[in-house]
């Protein structure tokens, strides 16, 4: 009740240009499937309310709580089976699905935890690691289960209706658009209010010092075991959604390291312990692989006219530039974190209040 | 009247090192006890077992009459027994404030209050000025009051305060030490760690004297420097 009460009055006392700009923007994101035409666009625009979600719940234990889990992928791959069994082996609507997915990765959270929150620092990532390891080897090996290596290839999702009331087919791309937005903006209010009330101090003060917040009355394990509850509940719900939305999952796409450093790359590029922090990642992060993936260097230098297209150097890199996708973007990725260390948002930040000064 | 805090042969060992034996005493509320020793005489580890960081080897802690020997130092903290650290532990990243008002919510829920208990606390160590300036960027002498301040915001009845006079000069030495008067003056009972002999001497109603990981004396700042024993393995001559 006190806390409820809390979160009513700090609401109130928001100043006003932040809540509109935040409402303009909102406004507009529900405009954009009918104004803009293009599955494309669409698609680019539901892998960033993916990512969103995926870096700001990854946010709420690495940035709040300051524990650098490297094995998020154990929850965005425990959301993603849980949906993907129950909807193809055993027809039931992904919503419940993802409700049970929900459950599942909370429960894995709270065994991974106990056991992983005994160690810190460095010790804790490696930790965090091998326990999502041991779920990838398992969910390779319980082939009756899984599938196996082979993966769960969804053939018809059963859409959710009360009665004869239709809530959500999945046949185009505008309700995942528009589900994906919704999550993406529940996450982003979870982190709000995280951030402004009791919680988000004690989870901060973990992070920052874990012995002093003891001595100050906070049980550390109960509250990173909060943490990560929050944050598994969050990622597993972006493990069922990619899983609904792209169709197909296997070991080692959801449930692989690569996933969890990529959750984990969100939060560093777009700014840790921030609210907008994995928003900004998002946008840099989504659009950036997209781009390198078609090959949109190539592209741009032969339209500029600075290489032929016939030349051996332009079949070279329109050969080649597309693979070599992964080591471009790494590459870039260490560029930011080099030159950024507090991500394009503590950059901007930077140049911002820079300005400010000099201008004082 | 009964003792707010009470060891009872309470020893900590580090695989065959005694870091405390045997060491009992009793403190009555509203006393400030001072606890003296040598390097390495065991004083902060006598601090960690009674807060519980270490649960010790052997004996018995009691507070405020109730065992609390192996409690976890957020029960004991809640319990109303806080303490600082030795060398000051800010929460680097986070204002003044909010320092304070991590403090402060051990006892509410409700971050309105936390932020005047936060107020009131910072005004009491003459650091409201400074409210909404990162931790990490003061100086020694303003972390140390910081620290006074947040572990004050817990509503302690005791305080364990660890050298908060170490590194400090001589302006700013005094004036924790009017802070750990006023603090008395409240009704706050503490047991101070200092190796500041002047200092200790002057506040301490009360001496514990530590050596080796054993209790050499109890008495009197009087006392104490009249024994012969804790002069010849602590004070030294000039003392005498």
């Amino acid at each position: 009740m006190s806390i409820f009460g809390e979160i009513i009055g700090t609401i109130r006392r928001v100043s006003p240009l932040p809540l509109l700009t935040f409402l303009a923007v909102t406004g507009a994101l529900l405009l954009f499937p009918p104004l803009v035409d293009s599955p494309y666009a669409l698609h680019i625009m539901i892998l960033i309310f993916l990512s969103v979600i995926m870096g700001e719940s990854w946010n709420i234990l690495g940035g709040y709580t300051g524990q650098y889990s490297v094995g998020h992928a154990a929850y965005f791959g425990a959301g993603a089976y849980t949906t993907m069994i129950l909807m193809q082996f055993r027809e039931v609507p992904p919503w419940y699905g993802m409700l049970a997915g929900i459950a599942v990765s909370i429960l894995t959270a709270l065994i991974i935890g106990s056991i992983c929150f005994r160690l810190r620092g460095p010790y804790f990532v490696l930790a965090s690691i091998a326990a999502t390891e041991i779920l990838r080897l398992t969910a390779l090996n319980l082939k009756d289960f899984t599938n196996g290596a082979e993966g769960i290839l969804a053939t018809d999702i059963p859409p959710l209706q009360f009665g004869s009331f239709l809530v959500t087919d999945f046949t185009t791309k505008d309700p995942f658009y528009y589900i994906g937005l919704v999550f993406a903006l529940a996450v982003i209010a979870v982190t709000w209010i995280v951030q402004h009330s009791k919680i988000g101090y004690c989870f901060q003060a973990i992070r920052e010092d874990q012995d002093a917040a003891h001595s100050l009355g906070i049980n550390p394990s109960l509250y990173k075991n909060l943490s990560l509850a929050i944050s598994a509940a969050f990622t597993s719900l972006a493990g069922s959604f990619y899983a609904v939305y792209i169709g197909f999952i296997d070991p080692t796409t959801v449930l692989s390291l690569d996933m969890s450093v990529q959750i984990v790359l969100i939060c560093i590029i777009g700014g840790i312990g921030t609210i907008f922090g994995p928003v900004v990642g998002a946008l840099v992060l989504v659009p950036l692989s997209e781009a390198l993936r078609s090959n949109i260097i190539t592209q741009g230098l032969i339209t500029a006219g600075l290489v032929n297209e016939d030349s051996p150097v332009g079949q070279f890199l329109k050969e080649n530039l597309a693979h070599a996708h992964v080591l471009i973007y790494g590459i870039l990725v260490v560029v930011v974190i080099l030159f950024m260390p507090d991500g394009v948002l503590g950059f901007l930040r930077k140049i911002l209040t820079g300005k400010r000064r000099k201008a004082a | 009247m009964s003792a707010i805090l009470e060891l009872k042969h309470v020893s900590k060992f580090f695989g065959g090192l005694a870091a405390n034996s045997d060491i009992s005493f009793a403190m009555e509320p509203g006393m400030i006890k001072g606890l003296i020793g040598p390097n390495g005489a065991g004083k902060t580890t006598l601090f960690n077992c009674i807060t519980g960081y270490y649960p010790p080897s052997r004996g018995e802690i009691f507070f405020k009459g109730h065992p609390i020997t192996g409690l976890q130092p957020d029960r004991v903290c809640r319990l109303g027994m806080a303490r600082t650290w030795q060398k000051v532990r800010p929460l680097v990243k986070m204002t003044v404030l909010d320092n304070v008002m991590v403090g402060a919510l051990c006892r509410t829920n409700s971050l309105a209050k936390a932020r005047n208990i936060a107020m009131e606390q910072l005004s009491v160590v003459g650091m409201e000025q400074k409210t909404h300036f990162i931790a990490g960027g003061l100086p020694i002498g303003e972390r140390k009051k910081l620290e006074m301040a947040r572990v004050l915001a817990t509503k302690p009845e005791l305080l364990l305060l660890d050298e908060v006079m170490g590194g400090l000069n001589p302006a700013e030495s005094e004036e924790i030490i009017r802070l750990i008067l006023e603090i008395k003056a409240r009704g706050i009972t503490q047991m101070v760690i200092e190796h500041d002999m002047k200092a200790i001497m002057r506040i301490s109603d009360r001496i514990v004297v530590l050596n080796s990981g054993e209790k050499l004396a109890e008495g009197t700042p009087a006392e104490i420097v009249a024994n012969q024993e804790v002069v010849d393995a602590y004070l030294g001559e000039s003392h005498a």
